[in-house]
């Protein structure tokens, strides 16, 4: 059965509002409006574990816990490791991306970013989620 | 027109935020600079630039960019143990955060950023190849600079252009790096939603990255396309003047929260009085009903005073935001001067309402300054007074009952009242006269009267923009006051007193005939009695010995142009910068908290405001101030209007 995306649950983790706020706009226009924010990898840790959420979008450099850590927790966590990471960051350095994708993260997008883009690399995920 | 159309409320938020966190980074350099090798600091402060250059991208700020990331490069580097902090790197890095500020200051304009100086550039770029910096920093090669700054250029460009690629394949990476033959790829061919979830212990998984994932697989796995920047090219139009930032504020969730929370009860309690409303209407009076009513009406009260306070406090804001900034601007004075000044900065977490932190910028800024600048003495004054060559200028912040205190405070030579006394003589800012009554506060008091300066050319520092007579106004304005504390050879301290907002002000009603009237509390000394016997007339004007000091006595209904209707019994001693008077009036009612509702653009000459009495009546408030200075000198009445009528009949 198809997944309707505009009915999932959506985090949000980064330590700078006006990110979260960016990306949270992104995501309106592409319809998905179930989003809440977290401001750094610690508190989106212990929301992820209060609450049922259905897709993370995440910030690597934050202070307190970062995205890795986060990422690597989540896909720890057995209760939380089916949910999709999307890694956002600044930086396209090889050694990143592939420390990203050993930890599991469902996807890797670079800084700055349009909607399209944002909108592309999710259904991607969203597909894979099945 | 701006460069940023249909972008102004993102800008304005990344302006709040990144300005915020500029001035984090800020301190922490001077931080760095005592404790070079603090990991924590240096990881904070490349994530500071790390996070602007982010933000800054989705504004199309193309030059923000290129100075964030080479500074956060230089970081990076510092962090992972590559270079060491060294005085010249720090000078380069203290110069970006210069010009960041500076591009915020365009952005605040609504235009893109400059390029930054092409020196600082290649400073950075020298600092980060770990070459002395000094040299190619200065500005004494400009050609070898420009050239440079292509290379900076290019190198910044390439690398997001490398992966602009199309056909960003993320499984394809993830093949790669898991191996395509793993269980975990397999699992999702199968299209179950298993993620995988590899650990670093994982032996086939190394050699997987190191023998097969290809640079291509990875920048296409990324791969950002050119029409991936945000849209809205080149410059449109200018306005250099109009400021986009707003009048926002950041306000804590949990204070919100308490706001709608009182409003949800308010809410209730409302509905309550409503169906007492329609009982009560109904006949319904009995003792229960009525009793019903009061604890309604009770409960409302309470509510509502909680809500105010709430309101109140979604409006303060810790003084640290405005702190921040000035640990570098006295590092950069001192250090231009030649002195080694630290300064302190003390309670940090003090709230202060919003709009007063704004207007305390600019005066603190100049207190700073000047204690820097003619404070603390040369270093080698310092050596040869015995005392420590490193001065502390120490900037606090308190609550004392409902007042906030700020001191700014140094360890310097302190004021001499004698030299500042002969200066306001020369100046002809005081007379003779003056001069020899004056004590100590007094004379102390002259540096804030216009025109006034100790040094005879206005350095390039303290001499600039405000004085010290514009700082006292600002002050004022705030409803606060300013007070010197100085001891010879030993420091000076200037303490300034605000109220904890400017919503509610504390007044005194008093009344003339039957008309109450609002007089700012702060400015009330004292109430007393006006007796005949013990008013005597100088030079044609009444006044009034108060504890061996003779004070002139104006009557309110003569300073508003009313017709006196009878005789005022009561005097308020009243106290403004400039003057200490009794002020005449028929009676009072008590003081007051009014929240001061303003006329709009209806505004009497002496009026600052209305507010309104609990039992509906409204309440001119005055500002005295200015009733004073429209009258001048004619704002005395003989004695004569102070005798009772019944006497003068007699």
């Amino acid at each position: 059965m198809a997944i309707d995306p505009t009915k999932l649950k959506y985090l949000v983790v980064d330590d700078f509002s006006t990110m979260r706020r960016i990306v949270r706009n992104l995501m309106k226009e592409l319809g998905y409006t179930n989003v809440e924010e977290a401001e750094d990898g610690a508190v989106a840790l212990q929301k992820l574990k209060a609450s049922a959420f259905d897709f993370v979008v995440t910030d690597w450099n934050m202070p307190n816990m970062d995205g890795l850590t986060l990422l690597q927790s989540v896909r720890a966590d057995p209760a939380l490791r089916h949910i999709p990471v999307l890694m956002i960051t600044a930086e396209a350095k090889k050694e990143n991306i592939i420390a990203a994708a050993q930890a599991g993260a469902s996807g890797y997008i670079v800084k700055p970013f349009t909607a399209g883009t944002l909108g592309e690399k999710m259904v991607k995920i969203f597909e894979k989620m099945g | 027109m701006s460069d940023f159309q249909g972008m102004e409320d993102l800008l304005q938020d990344f302006l709040v935020e990144a300005t915020d966190m500029l001035s984090g980074v800020d301190n922490k350099l001077v931080e760095l600079e005592k404790s070079p090798d603090d990991h924590g600091l240096l990881n904070d402060i490349f994530r500071g630039f790390h996070t602007i250059k982010g933000g800054a991208g989705f504004l199309n700020a193309t030059e923000l960019v290129t100075l964030c990331h080479l500074t956060e490069n230089l970081f990076d580097k510092l962090r992972n143990g590559q270079l060491k902090v060294t005085k010249e790197s720090m000078d380069v890095v203290l110069g970006a955060t210069g010009a960041v500020r500076d591009m915020f200051g365009a952005l605040e304009r609504g235009v893109q950023p400059h390029p930054a100086d092409p020196a600082l550039l290649v400073g950075l770029k020298a600092a980060i190849a770990g070459q002395p910096v000094a040299a190619v920093a200065s500005v004494a090669a400009p050609v070898a600079a420009v050239s440079n700054v292509a290379n900076v250029a290019s190198v910044v460009v390439t690398a997001p252009a490398a992966a602009a690629a199309a056909g960003p394949d993320w499984n394809a990476l993830h093949d790669a790096v898991v191996g395509v033959a793993s269980p975990a790829a397999a699992i999702e061919a199968t299209g179950i939603a298993v993620p995988p979830a590899p650990t670093f212990s994982d032996p086939s998984m190394h050699t997987a990255v190191d023998g097969k994932a290809p640079e291509e697989i990875i920048q296409q796995a990324v791969g950002r396309r050119t029409t991936d920047r945000p849209s809205g090219a080149g410059p449109i139009g200018r306005r250099e003047t109009e400021k986009v930032r707003d009048n926002s504020i950041r306000v804590d969730t949990s204070r919100l929260d308490q706001v709608l929370n009182l409003s949800g009860e308010i809410g209730l309690t409302k509905n309550r009085l409503n169906a007492l409303r329609s009982d009560i209407l109904n006949g319904r009076s009995d003792t229960d009903t009525l009793h019903a009513l009061d604890q309604a009406v009770s409960q409302l009260d309470l509510l509502v005073s909680d809500l105010q306070n709430a309101v109140m406090k979604t409006r303060m804001q810790p003084i640290g935001r405005l702190f921040q900034k000035y640990p570098r601007i006295a590092r950069d004075l001192a250090r231009s001067l030649g002195k080694d000044v630290e300064l302190v900065l003390i309670g940090e977490d003090t709230e202060i309402d919003k709009t007063m932190i704004e207007d305390l910028s600019d005066p603190l800024i100049h207190l700073i300054r000047n204690a820097v600048d003619h404070g603390v003495e040369p270093t080698a004054d310092r050596l040869a007074m015995g005392k420590s060559e490193k001065s502390e200028v120490r900037l606090e912040a308190r609550q004392e009952g409902d007042h906030i205190v700020l001191v700014v405070a140094d360890d310097g030579r302190g004021m001499n009242a004698e030299r500042l006394r002969a200066k306001a003589l020369e100046k002809g800012i005081i007379t003779d006269e003056e001069a020899n009554t004056m004590d100590e506060r007094q004379s102390l008091n002259l540096v804030f009267l216009p025109g006034f300066s100790t040094k005879d050319v206005a350095s390039d520092v303290s001499g600039r923009g405000v004085g010290m007579d514009v700082v006292k106004t600002n002050i004022q304005k705030l409803n606060g006051s300013i007070e010197i504390k100085s001891i010879l050879g030993k420091g000076s301290s200037f303490v300034i007193s605000l109220p904890l907002t400017l919503a509610i002000l504390p007044v005194l009603l008093v009344q003339l005939g039957d008309q109450p009237f609002a007089v700012p509390l702060s400015m009330v000394r004292e109430i007393l009695p006006i007796q005949i016997d013990a008013v005597q007339e100088v030079g044609g004007r009444a006044t009034m010995v108060v504890r061996g000091e003779v004070m002139p006595i104006y009557p309110l209904c003569h300073m508003l142009g009313w017709a006196p209707e009878r005789v005022p019994e009561y005097g308020v001693l009243m106290q403004t910068a400039e003057h200490t008077f009794i002020l005449a009036i028929d009676g009072f009612m008590g003081r007051e908290d009014a929240v001061i509702k303003s006329l709009e653009d209806f505004r009497p000459k002496g009026v600052a405001g209305v507010t309104t009495l609990s039992n509906g009546q409204i309440v001119l408030i005055l500002d005295m101030k200015e009733i004073l200075g429209s009258l001048g000198d004619s704002r005395g009445t003989p004695r004569s209007a102070f005798i009772p009528k019944q006497n003068l009949a007699a």
